[in-house]
């Protein structure tokens, strides 16, 4: 164990999951409050299509296809952000419904980063940087590097900052759009920001669970952190904490068990956070509801009782 | 048959099932659960494969279609407590449900040949060389014919309670009152896509089944109002689908199921942007044409309360028309223009008067 907080490598994994955790669980407050959790899917999805087109361009450019964050990433947050505009265009000037929408950009955008995925794997003669570019698709958190954790920290800081500068409009938007229009915010620049800093905060995640994983990083810790209060401000915060100890969880997990990935285990403890919050919360939580209505019952039982007697 | 031929007939029974199942989910704004289901059944097929060691087996697709259901019923669980809002209680079960699948597919499957990319994109190619025997006659893939029984399922499904689901789906409120038990149809159906799902994912992998789940019937949605039309609609389109997706991947010799998905999307693209009616383009003609009527309709009001004002016959210079509209010069230019251009307005040379035909065309209505 002591040896473990020494080692150069796992230190390196631990703070990048501990961040990642953190800034998907605060942004994914507003997913959730906005009733709009599965986009963190649908995102992570699409950006492989991004990073595929970027690898090819870096590729094309300089004759080795790069793996390196600093280049993928841009490409995924492009992706994202072009399938969640897209869908909004489609909610805004067709019948569909979100849902729907978003299910076509499944299609769409993750259906032609695996063509282009398949393809540079597949093609003759091999495109140089290939090898381990499906590692994006189930994540790589123990492969985590330096400089991925400085991206991880500038890009995650970066939209954390977005978030606390326009906290009252990005508040006032997720609670009540039509009152912050009616107000003179421009709601279609709220939500295109909005949108960015959830990609941003999405893609960078992608990291540590892979593509599939990534919505219960946005979602379970928010979820979970809603249970417990009625404050947003307490809520983000909470949901960030549960985030970075889940990461917390996940690393040293995998670091300790061979043979156990770091994605699932991160999510396995999000749900078991989530269910005991949805269980035990006080107030809300299912037992004391329970609780409350056998007091209830009791009391009334009480009453009658007393009612009934001469 | 060759083996692209019979590659083909598998994607395309596949393709025509998934659609079929997905028509249901589109139209009850529930397209997502499709997306869950294909990550939550993993758990479901690994134990089965675990448990049989036969990939087609029968009792491993019911097995997996249980951890579907299970699923399914998780999700109502928590929505059911009213603490979770939206969607969230989908993405927390189905992710919890994969992660544990993956965490077992990397502890007991070690010699078991599972590979991760399956997964996503399935073997259809694989899937084509496992063939069925009936004593020396070779029958074709085994996967062809799980599909079509799968096929027939549904369409008998579909066939029995077709006027069940078409009140369901419109009016559930009336389905109830009639006596019709929609909750117990729903979860019918439910099964019906976790077995699709489930059975599907052996060939196609979990991107397929949903991209051939939402989009042809989210584009035939956008084609048709008639529960029947979007049906037909729906499975014609995933047939073009997987025709140009298993040519399109056998070309570049790759999985077909990521190509099969692409051109569903690419199907739905131009539809979503060209479809009479319902499409981006043409809703968007609409509200131009009924944006411009109402701007030349004003335009004229304006003009004929002016000349009610002034001495008959001097007209109006175009400024002021300007400053009194109070629009944007290019609206306001643009609104002219078009009335000149139809002789709703006429130039006296000292200014505009509207003519008989505007008088005419203010009376008109727009619909």
């Amino acid at each position: 164990m002591f040896d473990l907080l020494t080692d150069y490598t796992f230190q390196t994994v631990l703070l990048g999951t501990m961040m990642i955790g953190a800034v998907s669980g605060a942004l994914g407050c507003f997913a959730y409050l906005r009733r709009q959790s599965l986009i963190g899917d649908v995102v992570s999805h699409s950006s492989l299509f991004g990073v595929m087109l970027f690898f090819l361009a870096s590729y094309a450019l300089t004759g080795e296809g790069s793996k390196s964050l600093v280049v993928l990433i841009p490409g995924a947050i492009a992706a994202g952000t072009a399938a969640l505009l897209l869908t909004r265009t489609l909610v805004r000037r067709t019948r569909l419904k979100e849902d729907s929408g978003l299910g076509v950009m499944l299609a769409l955008f993750f259906g032609a980063g695996i063509v282009l995925l398949r393809w540079v794997q597949r093609t003759d003669p091999a495109i140089p940087g290939r090898r381990g570019l499906q590692d994006y698709l189930f994540g790589m958190a123990a492969a985590m590097t330096q400089d991925d954790l400085w991206m991880i920290a500038t890009l995650g800081g970066l939209a954390v900052l977005v978030m606390l500068l326009l906290w009252k409009e990005l508040k006032l938007f997720t609670f009540d759009p039509v009152f912050s229009h009616s107000l003179g915010y421009r709601s279609t620049l709220l939500d295109t920001l909005l949108i960015m800093i959830l990609v941003v905060g999405i893609v960078i995640g992608i990291q540590s669970v892979g593509v599939v994983l990534m919505i219960a990083l946005l979602v379970t810790p928010a979820s979970a952190a809603r249970q417990w209060t009625r404050q947003l401000g307490t809520m983000v915060m909470l949901a960030a904490l549960m985030g970075a100890v889940c990461g917390l969880i996940g690393s040293v997990a995998s670091a300790l068990y061979a043979n156990v990935p770091t994605g699932p285990v991160i999510v396995l403890s999000a749900t078991l956070i989530f269910v005991v919050s949805l269980l035990f919360a006080p107030r809300r939580g299912v037992v004391s509801r329970i609780g409350r209505r056998r007091k209830l019952i009791a009391s009334q039982a009480v009453a009658s009782s007393g009612r009934s007697a001469p | 048959m060759s083996l692209l031929l019979w590659t083909l007939a598998i994607a395309l029974v596949t393709a025509m099932t998934t659609a079929l199942c997905g028509a249901y989910l589109v139209v009850k704004k529930e397209a997502l659960v499709s997306e869950g289901l294909s990550h939550a059944v993993l758990p479901g097929i690994l134990l089965g494969f675990l448990w049989f060691q036969d990939r087609n087996s029968p009792f491993l697709i019911l097995l997996a279609a249980g951890a579907g259901l299970l699923m399914v019923a998780l999700v109502h669980l928590i929505k059911r407590t009213r603490l979770v809002d939206g969607d969230a209680s989908l993405g927390i079960v189905f992710s919890a449900l994969f992660s544990g699948g993956v965490i077992l597919a990397s502890q007991n499957l070690r010699n078991v040949h599972f590979h991760a990319d399956s997964i996503i994109d399935g073997n259809l190619a694989t899937a084509v060389l496992d063939r069925l025997q009936w004593g020396e006659v070779d029958l074709g893939p085994q996967a062809f014919w799980v599909m079509l029984l799968t096929l027939a399922l549904v369409l008998t499904f579909i066939m029995m309670f077709y006027k069940e689901l078409k009140l369901m789906v419109f009016d559930e409120t009336l389905a109830r009152s009639l006596g019709f038990r929609p909750g117990l149809v729903h979860m019918v159906w439910l099964g019906l896509v976790a077995i699709t799902t489930v059975s599907a994912f052996q060939v196609a992998g979990s991107i397929l089944v949903v991209a051939l789940m939402i989009a042809p019937p989210a584009a035939a949605y956008l084609l048709t109002k008639d529960l029947f039309r979007m049906l037909v609609v729906s499975a014609l389109i995933a047939i073009v689908s997987s025709v140009i997706g298993v040519y399109a991947g056998y070309h570049l010799d790759i999985e077909p199921t990521g190509p099969i998905a692409l051109a569903a999307g690419l199907c739905f693209l131009s539809v979503a942007l060209l479809a009479p009616g319902q499409g981006i383009l043409s809703r968007r003609r609409t509200r131009q044409r009924q944006q411009a009527f109402v701007f030349n309709q004003l335009l004229l009001v304006q003009l004929v309360r002016g000349a009610q004002g002034t001495k008959a016959g001097s007209g109006y210079s175009p400024e002021t028309l300007y400053r009194q509209v109070a629009w944007s010069r290019r609206q306001f230019e643009a609104a002219l223009e078009r009335c000149l251009e139809q002789k709703w307005i006429l130039d006296q040379g000292t200014g505009y008067q509207i003519s008989e035909q505007g008088e005419r065309y203010l009376e008109k209505d727009l619909f």
